[in-house]
């Protein structure tokens, strides 16, 4: 499967999903215009993927320093698109890495981490 | 008000639910999942609106402090802008607008460099300052010196011309650089400029004399028109926007050869603004540097001003001077003038018509001589 690759801009993050390596990763600041427009794409390209993994592996890296409401809205789809594979059978790893003096981005990672039932959590700093 | 406060309602229904859950009032075990299920979707969606509460209050706390940031940075901004105007508004007070204006609109380099141009160059001194200083206090001394300077500049601007620097008493002034409306435009420009000097000068000197400057102060101008040097002369530290070259001396020389309260011209200015300028030639100068002798003309006023005041009388011709103004005479004044004439024009007309006393030696001369 092809990978996705999208640029990042002054308000949306980068996104690369290595899918052939099964290594996905969205990086940067979060706060587009339309969030629904910039995710949409990104939830058919995993939604593709995660289809396919069966019990294969998959690691997701979430490198986000800042976003807005409606993009924590799309993060907690993507994370619920990954435990829902997980449920499936699919050995998931789900990587938050926080900036060291963000403690809010801290906080939403161990919160979006509880919510994952079947896929592996881990909260990570930021390398400096 | 804490977190919890504000999600206790939330929190003690969760708490209702999860004892209606446990005390097996549920028949149906599917009404029991069911139940259980909303339960659970709607502890997440309690969650997912506690997360998303909080994550707008950090980026609202975030969005606070960059606007803080900001308005801190706008008012450094602003007062470095004001700081930077005032200090530039006071340098501007040492350069020539024209001068200044180029520089900051990027059109003039600072650096050292020159160029050849064709400018018509003004010299200014007051006659006497020398003596008229020695008898004044120093305090005085500079409130008429900046007051003279301040008034002889205000017409220099009006003319769009470029002060190239004050020396003591005397103004040294060009056209035709960094602006420059061609060579005849700036020549006659300069020529105005010096009339209206003088008439300047004729209205200062009853101000000063009235603040106690006994003798009137008089200021002699020199201008011509030639090439050359303009540019930045000095070191890479300290530089001046200047002029240097012959067609400079000579300017300068004019202005010392110019008697007092008169303006004195080369040839070449002469050339550029006899069209609208009445002159009178003044004979030639020998210069410094210049091998033959200058011809200089005497500026006497603007044809377009002669014309205005018609009234005024004016010969120069071999033995007689006149220099009348009937419209400024008072009554008396004009009988005592018009008296003055009549035996002027009696005088000159009898030395026309030889005596007749004279007429019979010449016939017994011419007798004789037969």
């Amino acid at each position: 499967m092809a990978s996705l690759k999208i640029a990042a801009t002054d308000r949306s993050p980068a996104v690369l999903f290595d899918f052939d390596n099964h290594h996905l990763t969205i990086s940067g600041e979060s706060y587009p215009e339309d969030v629904s427009t910039f995710y949409h794409p990104i939830f058919e390209a995993l939604d593709a993927y995660l289809a396919g993994l069966g019990d294969g592996s998959c690691r997701f890296d979430f490198e986000l320093i800042y976003f807005n409401s409606s993009s924590a809205k799309a993060i907690m789809m993507l994370m619920e698109k990954l435990d829902e594979a997980a449920k499936n059978g699919a050995s998931i790893e789900v990587y938050w890495y926080y900036d060291e003096e963000d403690d809010t981005m801290q906080e939403l990672g161990e919160e979006f981490g509880e919510d994952l039932e079947h896929a592996a959590f881990h909260l990570e700093k930021m390398a400096v | 008000m804490a977190d919890d406060e504000l999600f206790a309602r939330e929190e003690a229904t969760m708490a209702i639910a999860e004892q209606l859950l446990g005390d097996g009032r549920f028949v149906e075990p599917e009404d029991r999942e069911a139940y259980a299920t909303l339960l659970k979707d709607y502890r997440k969606l309690f969650r997912t609106t506690r997360r998303l509460m909080r994550l707008a209050d950090r980026n609202e706390r975030e969005l606070g402090a960059m606007a803080a940031k900001q308005r801190l940075a706008a008012e450094e901004i602003s007062r470095k802008n004001k700081e930077l105007e005032t200090l530039s508004s006071k340098l501007a007070k040492y350069l020539s607008p024209q001068v200044y204006e180029s520089i900051f609109s990027g059109k003039q380099e600072v650096k050292l460099a020159s160029q050849r141009k064709k400018l018509t160059v003004f010299f200014s001194d007051i006659a006497n300052f020398t003596e008229t200083a020695d008898k004044m206090e120093s305090e005085d001394l500079t409130q008429l010196l900046n007051h003279y300077l301040t008034e002889m500049s205000r017409v220099a601007f009006e003319y769009g011309a470029t002060i190239d620097k004050y020396v003591g008493d005397a103004i040294v002034i060009f056209f035709g650089d960094p602006e420059s409306r061609g060579v005849k435009k700036d020549a006659l420009a300069c020529v105005e400029m010096a009339i209206r000097m003088q008439k300047r000068m004729g209205d200062l000197r009853d101000v000063w004399h009235d603040t106690g400057i006994e003798t009137p102060l008089a200021c002699r101008i020199g201008i011509h028109t030639g090439y050359c040097t303009v540019g930045n002369f000095g070191s890479e530290d300290r530089m001046d926007y200047t002029i240097i070259g012959g067609g400079v001396n000579l300017a300068s020389r004019l202005e010392h050869a110019a008697p007092p309260g008169t303006i004195l011209i080369s040839y070449e200015t002469y050339a550029h603004v006899r069209d609208e300028v009445y002159c009178e030639e003044t004979g030639n100068i020998r210069v410094k540097g210049i091998a033959y002798p200058v011809a200089t003309y005497r500026v006497v006023d603007l044809y377009s001003n002669m014309q205005e005041g018609a009234a005024h009388i004016r010969a120069e011709l071999p033995h007689m001077r006149l220099d009348a103004d009937p419209q400024l005479m008072s009554t008396e004044e004009r009988e005592q003038a018009a008296g003055a004439l009549r035996e002027a024009l009696a005088r000159v007309e009898a030395a026309s018509t030889p005596p007749r006393l004279g007429r019979a030696k010449m016939s017994r001369r011419a007798l004789a001589g037969a």
